[in-house]
């Protein structure tokens, strides 16, 4: 890969081309928030968390989606982002009903902690406390709908590791739902290989195994991340 | 856990001459899983709606994910799982539309038909539907009763050519 020169947040960088904004951020040890991204898994930019601002564009583009080019002079940090975050944020608690108090995930969501991270202290929109259902049909897991963001990461994870895609979305806008089949319980599901790897790649705790309660639930995201890697390297 | 579909669920549909339309479509599309929004639109047309056992037969015929094809359906607003009725009375509300009366269309149907926007009647001769706008405000108030255009209508016409129309 070609080595090109790029300027993030006034610094000026070595990257290879071909890699995204925000791999070249990481490998930097620049922070970025992201919430839909996990490593390995194709990145579709759902979060918005990303965004960053890129000189000679009017628009916020995401990072994770963004290929690098030469000569980029990217901004991560300015007022405008961090303001965009913060509504992203709030709007992340105001659509479902994020409850951590009663919640397996409290104290290692990454939502709760993306929360302090953009210093949430109220939330400026109504929350819309939609009906949402919790489906208990698996044998051993949870799907609480109350919980999720949406960001499809256990949707990617089943499609892309595992290969068996028993998750899909339906519908659209406020009415969008993780499905398993065609809308059917979980537990009877015909895809399903019951691996769990949904469970470690849901950021929030809207996947969970039945046997843990409030504040137990313990996520490996890196898993993912490492099974991918091995199996690049035909290990 | 349930077994996956077997052939049985595919079998009672394989007497239909409609699963021939699809089955050739699919056929035809030298069976490319991304050939499945026609492969659907072939269906949705065929029946009206997309029943089950038929999704399930484009499913397993096109090798794809059942949770793809349910999100597929369930994201176009072409595609239907329910009935939509043997006829279709689809009442524009558009600003226009609305100004002229649309709504006294829509109260007077539910009157006579008790059928609300987005129901179908139990006998399934008859379904309501609402559109944002057709794009033909210069006719005002405008109904489509089986696809043919309704220009100015009237309560009372409308209510009457929907008998018409419902009469075996």
């Amino acid at each position: 890969m070609a080595k090109i020169i790029v300027y993030i947040d006034d610094k000026k960088l070595e990257a290879e081309s071909g890699k995204t904004i925000l791999e070249v951020c990481r490998e930097n040890d620049i922070e970025i928030l992201t919430m839909c991204h996990l490593e390995g898994i194709t990145d579709i930019g759902a979060c918005r968390l990303c965004l960053v601002e890129i000189e000679g564009n009017n628009k916020l583009l995401s990072a994770c989606t963004t290929k690098i080019a030469a000569n980029m002079v990217i901004k991560t940090k300015t007022e405008r982002i961090k303001k965009y975050q913060r509504i992203t944020t709030e709007l992340f608690f105001a659509e479902r009903n994020h409850v951590c108090s009663v919640c397996v995930a409290n104290g290692k969501c990454e939502l709760q902690k993306l929360g302090y991270k953009v210093g949430l202290d109220h939330i400026r929109y109504p929350f819309l406390f939609p009906q949402c259902e919790v489906d208990t049909s698996h044998e051993w897991y949870v799907l609480d709908h109350n919980r999720c963001i949406m960001c499809t990461r256990c949707v990617r994870v089943c499609a892309e590791v595992e290969g068996a895609h028993n998750w899909d979305v339906m519908n659209r806008g406020n009415q969008v739902r993780i499905i398993s089949d065609f809308n059917t319980p979980w537990g009877e599901s015909t895809t399903c290989t019951s691996c769990g790897k949904c469970l470690h790649a849901c950021p929030t705790g809207a996947i969970w195994p039945k046997d843990i309660v409030q504040g137990q639930l313990n996520k490996n995201p890196g898993m993912i991340t490492e099974l991918i890697e091995k199996r690049k390297l035909g290990l | 856990m349930n077994a996956a579909p077997t052939v049985k669920d595919i079998e009672p549909v394989k007497a239909d001459p409609r699963l021939k339309l699809i089955a050739a479509k699919i056929k035809k599309e030298n069976f490319k899983p991304d050939s499945l929004i026609e492969v659907l639109h072939i269906a949705q047309n065929a029946y009206g709606y997309l029943p089950m056992n038929v999704l399930k037969y484009i499913t397993k015929a096109l090798h794809l994910p059942p949770a793809r094809v349910y999100s597929t359906v369930s994201f176009y607003h072409f595609f239907s799982l329910k009935s939509k009725g043997d006829h279709t009375c689809l009442v524009c509300t558009g600003t226009a539309c609305y100004v002229k009366g649309a709504q006294a269309i829509l109260n007077e149907i539910e009157k006579t038909f008790s059928l609300r926007p987005g129901q179908v009647s139990t006998d399934n001769k008859l379904g309501v539907s609402v559109a944002r706008c057709i794009g033909a405000c210069g006719l005002a108030p405008v109904v489509v009763l089986d696809e043919e255009v309704q220009a100015r209508a009237s309560t009372t016409e409308i209510v009457e050519k929907i008998n018409k129309m419902v009469a075996p």
